[in-house]
């Protein structure tokens, strides 16, 4: 089977700046695909671009077999980031009328309308404005909008901005059964701690290129420790001098609860800790694996993120 | 193109228009508000002013004048003139309306009306100081008894010149503060008759015998043609036309300006993104001018309605050509298109509606050329004028309807030419504002000149 996406050698320009740079990316059918980096990066261009809501200036974009995502928009769900409702609009006709426009039946969209309606928690809104909503109650609404024709591919445009926790974790819960029912799911965020829960590949934009595309699990096995998380057992030692004498280690900075052993570049694991250990007796030592905001700060800068945290 | 959901998205447009509040009291304030004016202006009008009661001075040194002028100035006489004023103005009205005044309700307005001619008192003045005296008589309080409304000064040579071939001389009025200019017309009337009157009876000449001779009474015009003979009514052959421009453009006005507010709307609450996600620009662009064409046909339909409605109550339906309804279909659809691109286009360009008046302006003054040409082209509907503004888009349309509906329609060769001017013109314009609307749709930030527009429309 193809793949759901297919991106080659994307250019985008606005004006003097270049948003999208040499975009080349494959989503595979069924995948789950987090797309971060910072604001500006080039994220929501790149989605608008799958969508065919923007053209590429060069390149081409596969979008479900198609050369274009407006031949198969009907398979196709979006929800944007920056959400809008009609605001006069009754709910349910709102979700009917972007139902029809998915191509479903009007008697088809009004039976999946009130369905999701109950699914979300809101099965007495349908003949309220939506203006009469809550922002939490809305993005619900539009995140129906978005799956209500049963769509191939999911795209999703920072999904959880704004939202509460209890509303993101709903949101969290839809998209995964979303996600196990078959649906190819890409999303983008800044907020990378998101990706790294719910992503099982992630593709890092910076400054509109892409500069990581691997599944989450090879990062994080590729991922070097570079810091320790250490607390001594008997607190009335000289412990910061002690562990500065290791050869290997580079620093070590007081923390509220014990230590932390900044690693030099390339160091074994093994011999370091049998060196700390035979130092200063330990209560806890933890090897601090670098997050996906760690592993892009290093990427950006070319240097390890500084006090990395679990 | 999905023809289902360019419907779609045309359905909603029209229903989210049509199905308000605002849009039922706007639709129905027009005619409700032309009605009441029907009914109550004429008695607004006849009901404003009250009899006007007081004295009068007259100087008079020629000692001929002042019986003839206060018979001029009696309430009979008075109530007679307003008489032959109102048959003046009947004698252009059509023949329904006409039929109107032989109804007792309308006679007893009218009588009404007449019962409040001035009601005077005419006074002689004479002497060295007289007449300065009675102007300082106008000075005083309204309520005094001695109080004067006017001081006539008849000039003593107003008959016979007082030199072998000298000039006649005339009259000087002077009016208290505050007079109603209709009253001051009344006594310079008959002042103007009393004068002629005394001059033609100074040179032995009969006075009434001269004026009847000088009397030609409105004459009936009637056009003759194969369909028959048919009274010619000049009213509402003039306002016809007027009416046929009017309607046709309140009908793409509206339409147009709904599509505008509704484009920046679905912009500025960020639902333009989702929409185009599930239909493309020019989808959502042919949907939304269906939309509001069908809001236009619709007003079209009920104002057109109500104007057949008041032509066959006052039997004028026959000054309509059915070819004149088939042509205004065709120009309102072709008009629609381009306005409707443009503030498609308008609405796209801009984040919110005060942003959009720097781009409408230019736009709106176009549109006003009909209205500020209203006047020449239907008195003179196939002067140069009329005929170069017929084939200018966008108000092509509104003035070829005008000279539709005229008495002398413009040649059949020049209706297809304009039809054929705007079927371009409208193609261009779906052109121009489908690629502004598909890169204006997703920017926000200052709101483009002309110049960026144009760049727009390069780019896409």
């Amino acid at each position: 089977m193809n793949p759901a996406i297919e991106i080659e050698s994307v250019h985008k320009r606005f004006g003097d700046k270049h948003a999208v740079d040499s975009l080349n990316l494959v989503v595979p059918r069924g995948a789950l695909y987090g797309v971060i980096g910072p604001n500006g990066a080039g994220k929501s261009t790149s989605l608008r671009m799958i969508l065919s809501i923007l053209f590429p200036d060069s390149g081409s974009i596969r979008v479900l077999g198609h050369d274009s995502a407006l031949k198969a928009k009907d398979r196709i769900g979006y929800l944007p980031e920056e959400r809008g409702l009609y605001k006069k609009m009754k709910v349910g006709d709102f979700l009917v009328h972007m139902g029809i426009l998915k191509g479903l039946k009007r008697a088809d969209a009004r039976a999946r309308c009130q369905t999701w309606l109950e699914r979300v928690g809101l099965p007495d809104v349908a003949k309220k404005r939506s203006e009469d909503l809550s922002k939490g109650m809305q993005q619900k609404i539009q995140f129906i909008a978005a799956v209500m024709h049963d769509p191939e591919l999911l795209i999703l445009d920072e999904p959880f901005s704004g939202l509460d926790p209890v509303n993101m974790r709903l949101l969290r819960d839809l998209i995964e059964a979303q996600h196990r029912a078959g649906t190819t799911i890409l999303f983008s965020t800044h907020v990378m701690f998101q990706a790294e829960q719910m992503c099982d590949h992630i593709v890092m934009l910076h400054n509109g290129r892409k500069v990581l595309d691997d599944p989450l699990a090879a990062i994080r096995a590729r991922s070097e420790v570079r810091s320790i998380r250490f607390e001594p057992l008997l607190a009335d030692m000289p412990v910061a001098a002690l562990l500065a004498e290791v050869p290997g280690v580079e620093a070590v900075v007081r923390s509220e609860s014990g230590y932390r052993i900044e690693l030099a570049e390339g160091v074994q694991l093994e011999p370091i800790v049998n060196a700390i250990t035979a130092k200063v007796t330990p209560a806890r030592l933890e090897l601090v694996q670098p997050n996906l905001e760690d592993v892009f700060i290093q990427i950006v800068t070319g240097h390890p993120a500084a006090g990395a945290t679990a | 193109m999905n023809t289902a959901k360019v419907m779609q998205v045309a359905w909603r447009e029209f229903a989210a228009t049509v199905m308000t509040k605002t849009f039922l009291f706007g639709l129905l304030i027009v005619p409700l508000i032309m009605g009441l004016m029907v009914l109550l202006l004429p008695l607004l009008i006849n009901a404003k002013s009250s009899a006007i009661e007081g004295r009068i001075a007259v100087y008079d040194p020629t000692g001929a004048m002042f019986p003839s002028l206060s018979q001029e100035l009696s309430r009979e006489t008075l109530a007679e003139r307003r008489r032959e004023v109102s048959k003046r103005i009947d004698a252009v009205m059509p023949d329904a309306v006409k039929a109107l005044t032989k109804n007792d309700q309308v006679t007893k307005e009218m009588d009404k009306a007449l019962g409040e001619v001035p009601n005077l008192k005419l006074e002689s003045i004479a002497g060295a100081n007289a007449l300065e005296s009675a102007r300082e008589r106008l000075k005083l309080k309204k309520d005094d008894a001695q109080a004067l409304l006017v001081v006539i000064e008849i000039s003593a040579d107003s008959i016979t010149p007082l030199t072998q071939g000298g000039e006649l001389g005339s009259y000087n009025l002077f009016e208290r503060e505050g007079l109603e200019s209709r009253f001051g017309q009344d006594v310079r009337n008959a002042l103007k008759q009393v004068i002629v009157d005394a001059r033609l009876r100074g040179r032995n000449l009969q006075a009434d015998e001269i004026r009847k001779l000088m009397q030609v009474s409105a004459a009936k015009t009637e056009i003759v043609s194969r369909k028959g003979t048919q009274g010619k009514n000049e009213v509402a052959r003039m306002l016809l036309p007027i009416g046929f421009m009017i309607l046709i453009l309140m009908a793409v006005m509206a339409g147009g300006q709904q599509l505008m507010t509704s484009t920046i709307e679905e912009k500025s609450s960020r639902v333009i993104e989702v929409l185009l996600a599930a239909v493309s620009p020019t989808e959502l662009m042919a949907g939304k001018i269906i939309g509001q064409m069908a809001v236009g046909a619709l007003m079209l339909a009920i104002y057109g309605g109500l104007m057949s409605v008041a032509l066959v109550a006052f039997s004028l339906l026959g000054m309509v050509q059915w070819s004149a309804l088939g042509y205004m279909l065709v120009f309102f659809v072709l008009s629609s298109l381009t306005i409707a691109s443009l503030m498609a286009a308008i609405g796209a360009a801009v984040n919110e509606i005060r942003e959009a008046q720097g781009l409408l302006t230019p736009v709106m003054l176009v549109l006003m050329l009909p209205m500020m040409f209203m006047g020449p082209i239907a008195s003179d509907p196939n002067s140069t004028l009329a005929t170069v503004l017929s084939f200018c888009p966008p108000v092509s349309p509104f003035i070829m309807m005008m000279r539709i509906g005229a008495p002398a329609p413009p040649p059949d060769w020049q209706i297809w030419i304009a039809i054929l001017v705007n079927a371009i013109a409208a193609v261009m314009a779906v052109w121009l504002a489908g690629k502004v609307f598909r890169i204006g749709l997703l920017m926000n930030g200052k709101p483009p000149n002309l110049i960026t527009l144009w760049r727009w429309v390069r780019m896409a």
